[in-house]
């Protein structure tokens, strides 16, 4: 119960401070809280741009949540998440699946660097991945501007995409995809062998060691995987929403992930939940910046609230511990 | 082009100074055993503060202390979490940042309608920021971290904090304090005398370069002046290149800065030994 | 000069320290004897104002400093510079200023230790130990207290450090130590104060008590006598040395010429259990499959063959007790009936009970027929499981000798005289 209770506790609590901070310069806390859960939830419209935000986010945040467990600090999802959509643009005239499969390798392959920099020139993996986010906004930059801008060369943006996501229903079959890979997330992490010494590499990497598990090896691994996942998140956005590529296509999605993974305590199937709550927060502070003139980066302010409202509970709950002892 | 670049050196080290600041003050940081990733945040919300202090007063100086303030402002809320809290300083980091970005971005938006941010700022007259940030800082701090029993006792912080369990959470603090001065002299610098005004965004990842660059001079003033200047060059020769307009495209060249940081990232990271608890609870 | 009156402590359901009264007094080197977990440490700490009491009351006259059985010192630093931290002032001071006035400080205690300039990571273990005890020596307390301080240190570094002890004591300084050693309460302790389980047993002027009667108050129960039945198969060879002479590396090149070796780590809490993990998970860790229900399955039984103390096979196991952490271990490693074993101070910091079960089962697995190389610092295990005894100092390892052999030559070997 108690694993419930606190992230239940920060998300409510960092909507409440996100209109306190609104009622600060003015706005009203009530037309402000409203806005954000009509805007979100509150038509079918609604419900489908949160659930449409909230594809991409799951599987960054499951990116996270597996180099998390595995111990590495992949911050770099937003970049994995551009070279994916990149590679998929690449590869969808061969179709959907080899297009989200170009995807996933791709981010697989831009995660691996940094592992590679890691293994070989202990180079901190915190700070690469973070480097190889603005390398990878810059290489797509290029790429729109250059040599993939659109024929008409009108705007700075690709051509559409060869292949898309089929339509069920108002949404595109990413959702159902990304619910999958949460689903073989949790499958992978706690009922593989594999997942038993991922885990165990994260928690204590010397045990881990002497216990058998290769290390080095595992966290390429755990590192490619999680790359994998947000690749998957950028094909899958690129596929099935804008069908084309821009210069600010991944607009925070990777930077985000970090709170939806620790929202859901890096489990992947609450994972699930964690991404719609974000994905209703960011769609509903769109529906801010239309309506009240909010900016709409109000989302990124709540993600970091509740990061450091988790990390508050966390300590108090360290406290309790301590002093029961 | 040699004479391309000679001729963007000027240029260069103007525009490495709020890079050599914040290292500064990181390097300081992270000898007393904690790793802040909220740099970049830091100097960010420093930038909008400076720039509406400045406004505000008209004065630049005072522009700088606000700047300050901004940074202040977000040391105490990493400092809460990371050395009172004792969170995870990765995490903190990176949610300072967030916190940052979505804290400018939704001032910046509420206040555009005033004009504040449209307003010619007031000029800098005479630039002291230059001998400050690379010779008077760095020597004074050397002298402070490795004359003086106080900065004796920083590093052994950063070493094994048991060793002088009394001192730690008060150096440590004092530590992110001068991390903030700096943090906030390099954001109102970039604001106020880099590029006029306040954009969203606008410290582009210069806190995690400097972050680098701390580690690129295994945690030395000598280090980070070297490695500032490396990085400098760097951009001196961007700037060339495109005052050259010779092939590369633009865009790419805006990578530039992030993938020479990489490269310097590998080229020492390898053998350099960090303090021995850095980043640990 | 110290005076404990009625001092209780608890930590959890334990008792660690039982309304125990204590008075130190000056000029006097006090011993404080009891097996590991009867309370000794906890009980000094509370003295030294470390930790706070449940109950009961302090008086002391002047300062009191503990010396911990772990080093408190920072390798990256010189000696010198470790020397300086101790005071909290403010003030400009070059490295040679730092250097100047440790040699004074040093040379105050009658302490050898030359050359501060040294990087205290360079140092020898018994060279850290000494620089301690100049540590606690230069804030001139009037009682001293000595947590182990010669578990560590050679033979002669012990004489050495009783030498300075008594000057202290000369000096009218009071000191206490705390030790399971008994033949050191003999030589240096003016009087001994027994604790067992958290109370205090007796107090007895050393004069009053023999080594036999002491011992056998300390235990409850004896150890079986060490004899043992005759294996025919597998051997059990110990590597006997202080700590910080290449026991590590030399574990760690044993590893890697046998990876399907079993290994007891010498650090368990950070190279033996992962203490996030459920018991059943770290059970599982070196088998190739996992299925949480097998696993908890298998756990159920190793729990109970192994006599783990656990509700549950789902129990996280960093909440174990460390013998208990040690019975997991075991049950990872012996469970696959390895052929070879590297155990490293497999009994280290667990009580009476947890330790006389690890030393079954490693004569078991030897009855079974495999080869165990037992490192340790701890001369009685070495002498109660080991067939041959090499002794390693500053890396390098003696001939093999018997246990008769070994008897009058391994204090010098261990101290590198011989």
């Amino acid at each position: 119960m108690k694993r419930l209770l606190f992230p239940l506790l920060a998300a409510l609590s960092a909507i409440v401070l996100l209109a306190l901070a609104a009622s600060a310069f003015g706005h009203s806390p009530r037309a402000l809280f409203g806005i954000l859960v009509s805007g979100s939830v509150g038509s079918r419209f609604a419900l489908e741009g949160t659930l449409l935000k909230s594809v991409p986010l799951l599987l960054t945040g499951l990116c996270v949540a597996i180099a998390f467990r595995a111990g590495v600090w992949n911050i770099g999802a937003e970049g994995q998440f551009i070279v994916g959509a990149l590679a998929a643009l690449l590869a969808s005239p061969y179709g959907v699946v080899a297009s989200l499969l170009a995807a996933m390798l791709a981010g697989a392959a831009w995660a691996s660097l940094a592992t590679a920099m890691r293994l070989w020139r202990n180079a901190p993996e915190v700070l690469t991945t973070i480097l190889l986010n603005f390398t990878a906004v810059h290489l797509l930059g290029w790429c729109v501007n250059g040599p993939l801008r659109e024929r008409a060369a009108q705007y700075p943006q690709t051509d559409e995409a060869a292949a898309a996501l089929p339509v069920l229903g108002g949404l595109h079959a990413g959702v159902f995809v990304a619910i999958a890979a949460s689903v073989i997330g949790w499958w992978l992490l706690y009922r593989t062998a594999e997942g038993l010494r991922l885990r165990a590499t994260g928690f204590n990497p010397f045990a881990a060691e002497w216990a058998g598990v290769n290390v080095r090896a595992q966290l390429a691994r755990a590192m490619a995987i999680s790359g994998a996942a947000a690749g998957l998140a950028g094909g899958i956005e690129l596929l099935g929403v804008t069908h084309r590529l821009f210069e600010r296509f991944a607009s925070g999605y990777g930077y985000a992930g970090i709170a939806v993974a620790l929202l859901a305590q890096l489990h992947p199937l609450a994972i699930i939940v964690s991404a719609f709550f974000f994905g209703a927060l960011a769609t509903g502070a769109g529906d801010l910046q239309r309506t009240a003139n909010i900016s709409a980066a109000v989302a990124t302010f709540g993600q970091a609230v509740v990061i450091l409202l988790l990390l508050a509970f966390d300590h108090l709950r360290a406290r309790h511990v301590r002093s029961d002892r | 082009m040699f004479d391309l670049i000679v001729d963007a050196i000027p240029l260069a080290i103007v525009a490495s100074t709020p890079l050599l600041l914040a290292v500064q003050g990181e390097l300081v940081l992270q000898r007393s055993g904690i790793i802040n990733l909220g740099i970049e945040g830091m100097m960010l919300v420093a930038a909008m503060t400076s720039v509406l202090a400045a406004q505000a007063s008209g004065s630049v100086i005072l522009g700088f202390f606000g700047g300050i303030l901004g940074a202040m402002f977000i040391a105490a809320l990493f400092g809460l979490f990371a050395l009172f809290f004792q969170a995870d300083q990765i995490v903190t980091g990176t949610a300072i940042n967030l916190f940052a970005v979505g804290l400018t971005s939704f001032v910046y938006r509420e206040l555009q309608p005033s004009g504040i941010f449209l307003r010619a700022l007031p000029r800098l007259t005479t630039d002291a920021m230059l001998p400050l940030a690379w010779i008077v800082f760095p020597i004074a701090l050397a002298l402070l971290l490795w004359n003086t029993t106080f900065g004796l006792r920083l590093r052994a912080c950063g070493e094994n904090p048991e060793a002088v369990a009394s001192h730690v959470t008060s150096h440590r603090a004092i530590a992110l304090a001068l991390e903030a001065i700096l943090a906030g002299l390099a954001g109102a610098y970039l604001a106020l005398a880099i590029s006029s005004g306040f954009a969203e965004n606008m410290t582009a990842g210069r806190g995690f370069i400097a972050l680098s660059i701390v580690i690129f001079g295994r945690w030395k003033f000598k280090g980070a002046l070297i490695g500032t200047t490396i990085f400098g060059l760097a951009a001196a020769l961007q700037y060339a290149l495109q005052a050259a307009s010779q092939g590369v495209p633009f865009h790419l060249m805006l990578a530039l800065p992030y993938v020479v940081t990489l490269l310097i990232l590998c080229g020492v990271a390898g053998r350099v030994r960090a303090p021995e608890s850095l980043g640990r609870r | 000069m110290l005076r404990l009156a009625h001092i209780v402590k608890t930590f959890g359901a334990t008792r660690a320290v039982d309304d125990v009264s204590l008075d130190v007094r000056e000029g006097e080197i006090l011993a404080v004897v009891g097996e590991n977990g009867a309370g000794k440490t906890t009980l000094m700490r509370i003295g030294a104002g470390e930790l706070a009491p449940d109950s009961g009351s302090i008086d002391q006259t002047g300062r009191v400093e503990l010396v911990h059985q772990h080093f408190l010192l920072v390798n990256e630093l010189t000696i010198a510079e470790n020397l300086a931290l101790t005071t909290s002032r403010f003030r400009f001071a070059t490295r040679r200023t730092l250097e100047r006035e440790a040699a004074a400080t040093i040379a105050a205690t009658g302490i050898e230790l030359p050359d501060v300039a040294r990087r205290v990571g360079d140092l020898s273990v018994g060279e850290k130990a000494k620089l301690e005890l100049i540590k606690a020596i230069s804030r001139n307390p009037s009682t001293l207290i000595l947590d182990e301080p010669t578990a560590v240190l050679t033979p002669y570094e012990s004489e050495e450090l009783f030498r300075v002890m008594r000057a202290l004591a000369g000096q009218g300084k009071a000191i206490v130590f705390i030790t399971h050693k008994l033949p050191e309460v003999f030589a240096v302790a003016t009087r001994i104060a027994l604790l067992r389980s958290g109370q205090m047993v007796f107090e007895t002027l050393t004069a009053d008590a023999t080594p036999e009667s002491l011992a056998a108050a300390m235990l409850q129960s004896p150890l079986p006598v060490r004899g043992e039945t005759a294996r025919t198969k597998g051997r059990i060879t110990a590597i006997l040395g202080v700590a910080g002479n290449g026991q590590s590396s030399l574990a760690r090149s044993l590893l890697a010429t046998h990876p399907e070796a079993a290994h007891i780590p010498e650090d368990r809490t950070r190279d033996g259990v992962i203490a996030d993990m459920t018991i059943a998970e770290n059970l599982a860790l070196k088998s190739r499959r996992w299925s949480p229900r097998e696993a908890a399955h298998r756990a159920k039984q190793l729990i109970a063959q192994y006599s783990i103390r656990a509700h549950s096979p789902h129990q996280r196991a960093g909440d174990l007790s460390g013998g208990n952490q040690q019975k997991v271990i075991l049950a990872r490693e012996l469970d696959r009936k390895p052929n070879r074993i590297v155990a490293a101070e497999p009994t280290r910091g667990l009580d009476l009970e947890s330790t006389r079960f690890v030393h079954e089962q490693l004569r078991a697995a030897a009855g079974n027929g495999a080869e165990i190389t037992l490192i340790t610092s701890d001369l009685d295990e070495a002498f109660a499981l080991a067939d041959t005894i090499h002794v390693i100092y500053r890396g390098k390892l003696s001939e093999p000798m018997t246990r008769d052999e070994a008897t009058g030559r391994v204090a010098n070997l261990m101290a590198g005289v011989e």
